[in-house]
């Protein structure tokens, strides 16, 4: 694998950048600092990276209750994240959305939901208008696999496809909703069959490589130009910070993360969580020297400390 | 060909969009086939604007609407059923409370036909405008007449901001009520006022205006002098000129043929009594024996000699 160049360690600051962030932000979730509802993502930082990086200038980014870590990566310091948390006038937001909902339009983030599949028929319309405004944009909407059950999914695609809109559907599939695997659930989706079905392409990104990620969204993205419609990406991951639960009378059942704090999770210079491609952060390592990483990630910490006072 | 309550509207429909730039119309069949029984026939798009047939996702088609609002584009969502309305009511509840913080400079109009017609079965038959309306906290309005279409649509079909319309099934091929000028909103455009009297105030909600306009018209022959006015609005916060009209007639009288359980009217009548304003209120309404499910006329009627009689006796 050939030397890693100016860009490709950018994109490693931010996967550390967003992730410091969180472990950051979790600390203030186990003091109990926010009133408002907070879900991590820690585990998702290489897809909101590469996202990022792959937006042009006009594009717009319509997410869901998950969105920190796209936040964070659009830009948003983690002193303005913090303050929407506190519902501070200087937070993303300016302290009127919270965390659900957190939105900034500036960065080419209209629309976040905290109801289940709703950004994805907001992505309808805020992709439509590029027809009208002709700005040149692409509309990303990012959703997970528990999002894909309603019925607003399949809508979605069937618009996006009709009107051949610039659309990239990002589906995070870290295989749980909530507290219960997928599997415990329903029957499975093959969202590749899906995509098939609106004669949409498809493309699977998996192994947290956010250089990767970014090289393909970048075409993906370039490719609406000449080819508008919808593309469908799905994205396997690991939300991190899972825990485990005490059941009466038995083993502690495992669960998978899904808000408030992950009181398992600690804070530590070097932020990898589990020692796998399951990270994002570990998965660096992979790419990039790891003493060179060592070292930014101490450089991101000694920055991003003062911004939680 | 006679001017129709529906032809009416699509014309003041038609001239709107056409000289709107930057506005998306769209909605299932809207040019296709009858065109939403003549609702939107003919629409031609203004400048950067585009009109469009789409699927049938009701859901999804609200939430676009809120996405074009997002990125500085109008729209209009023309609905065939009132009752497709409930697909999204999420939209319409929780998309709209993110949007209304931004303040959008951009306009978004949902306008569906309420299908008060009779006749459709225990479905298609929701008649409850206002609940939409009190549900989402987001403003509606009525279309009754020639003076209130024009009233409605010339403010509210491209205004800043979200908000439904409704039209009524039921009155599509009549020939509109025309007032000949004497219609006078309030400025919010939420209550109009057709005629003036000394007797009685008639208050007509919902779709309510044709009976109210045949009781104004009954009492008359019984030598009392009614003033007339209709709330096309479905969230008012300001009574003050039909109580001040209340006040000086010292009797009221409400007619509201919507299903809902919480009316729009009730919260007249409620003022009506805070204030002390009436010596008599007579309420008119769809009662619970009118709850039928089987198909049937579903009409509103009026009995004017009944509503004479109450405004004889004190309350």
């Amino acid at each position: 694998m050939a030397r890693p160049n100016e860009a490709e360690w950018a994109l490693a600051a931010d996967v550390l950048r967003v992730r410091l962030s969180q472990l950051l932000i979790n600390e203030g979730l186990k003091r109990r600092e926010f009133k408002v509802p907070v879900h991590l993502a820690l585990g998702h930082e290489a897809i909101a990276t590469a996202v990022s990086a792959a937006m042009g200038t006009p594009d717009a980014l319509c997410l869901t209750h998950r969105n920190l870590h796209y936040n964070l990566a659009r830009g948003s310091s983690l002193a303005a994240e913090i303050a929407e948390l506190r519902l501070e006038t200087s937070g993303v937001s300016g302290g009127a959305m919270g965390c659900m909902n957190m939105i900034n339009p500036k960065a080419g983030i209209p629309y976040s939901s905290s109801i289940l599949g709703n950004c994805l028929s907001v992505s309808t319309g805020v992709a439509l208008a590029s027809t009208v405004t002709r700005d040149g944009s692409v509309t990303f909407v990012a959703t997970g696999d528990g999002a894909i059950e309603e019925g607003s999914f399949w809508e979605t695609l069937e618009f996006h496809k009709s009107f051949a809109l610039p659309a990239i559907v990002v589906v995070e599939n870290n295989g749980w909703a909530m507290w219960t695997k997928i599997d415990e659930r329903r029957c499975p989706i093959d969202i590749a069959s899906a995509a098939k079905a609106f004669d949409a392409p498809y493309v699977r990104l998996a192994g947290n490589d956010v250089v990767a990620y970014a090289e393909t969204l970048s075409r993906l993205r370039d490719g609406m130009t000449g080819k508008p419609g919808p593309v469908v990406v799905e994205v396997a991951l690991s939300t991190l910070g899972d825990i485990h639960v005490p059941v009466a009378g038995g083993a502690p059942r495992y669960v998978n993360y899904h808000h408030g704090p992950a009181p398992e999770t600690t804070l530590a210079d070097w932020p990898v969580l589990r020692e796998s491609d399951a990270d994002p952060v570990f998965a660096l390592t992979q790419r990039f020297d790891r003493d060179r990483l060592q070292a930014l990630a101490r450089s991101l910490r000694a920055e991003l400390d003062p911004q939680c006072r | 060909m006679s001017l129709t309550y529906i032809s009416h509207i699509n014309a003041l429909i038609r001239a709107r969009v056409e000289r709107t730039p930057k506005l998306v119309c769209y909605g299932q069949n809207i040019t296709a086939g009858s065109c939403l029984s003549g609702l939107t026939r003919d629409l031609k798009p203004g400048p950067d604007s585009r009109v469009i047939n789409t699927q049938n996702s009701e859901y999804t088609l609200i939430g676009l609407g809120f996405g074009l609002m997002m990125r500085g584009v109008s729209g209009i969502y023309f609905m065939k059923q009132q009752d497709f309305l409930l697909f999204g009511l999420d939209h319409l509840v929780n998309t709209w409370n993110v949007v209304r913080t931004l303040n959008p400079s951009a306009s978004y109009t949902a306008l569906s036909i309420v299908v008060d017609s009779g006749y459709e079965g225990p479905q298609s038959r929701l008649n409850n405008f206002a609940d939409f309306c009190s549900m989402a906290r987001v403003q509606g309005y009525a279309i009754t007449n020639h003076d209130d279409a024009a009233i409605v649509l010339d403010r509210h079909l491209v205004a800043p901001g979200f908000r439904l319309i409704g039209v009524s099934q039921r009155l599509f091929r009549e020939t509109p009520l025309h007032f000949d000028g004497a219609a006078a909103a309030d400025p919010a455009g939420t209550v109009v006022r057709y005629a003036g009297g000394t007797d009685a105030t008639i208050v007509c909600f919902n779709f309510s205006l044709p009976q109210g306009a045949g009781l104004h018209r009954a009492l008359a022959t019984s030598r009392i002098s009614a003033s007339l006015f209709s709330a096309p609005g479905m969230l008012i916060d300001d009574w003050s000129a039909i109580l001040a009209d209340v006040g000086r007639t010292r009797r009221l009288v409400i007619l509201d043929d919507s299903r809902s359980s919480h009316k729009t009217s009730q919260q007249l009548e409620l003022a009506a009594r805070r204030a002390g304003a009436a010596d008599t209120i007579v309420v008119r309404e769809r009662s619970a024996a009118d709850q039928v499910f089987a198909p049937n006329a579903d009409t509103f009627t009026v009995d004017a000699a009944g509503v004479a009689r109450e405004l004889g006796r004190k309350a």
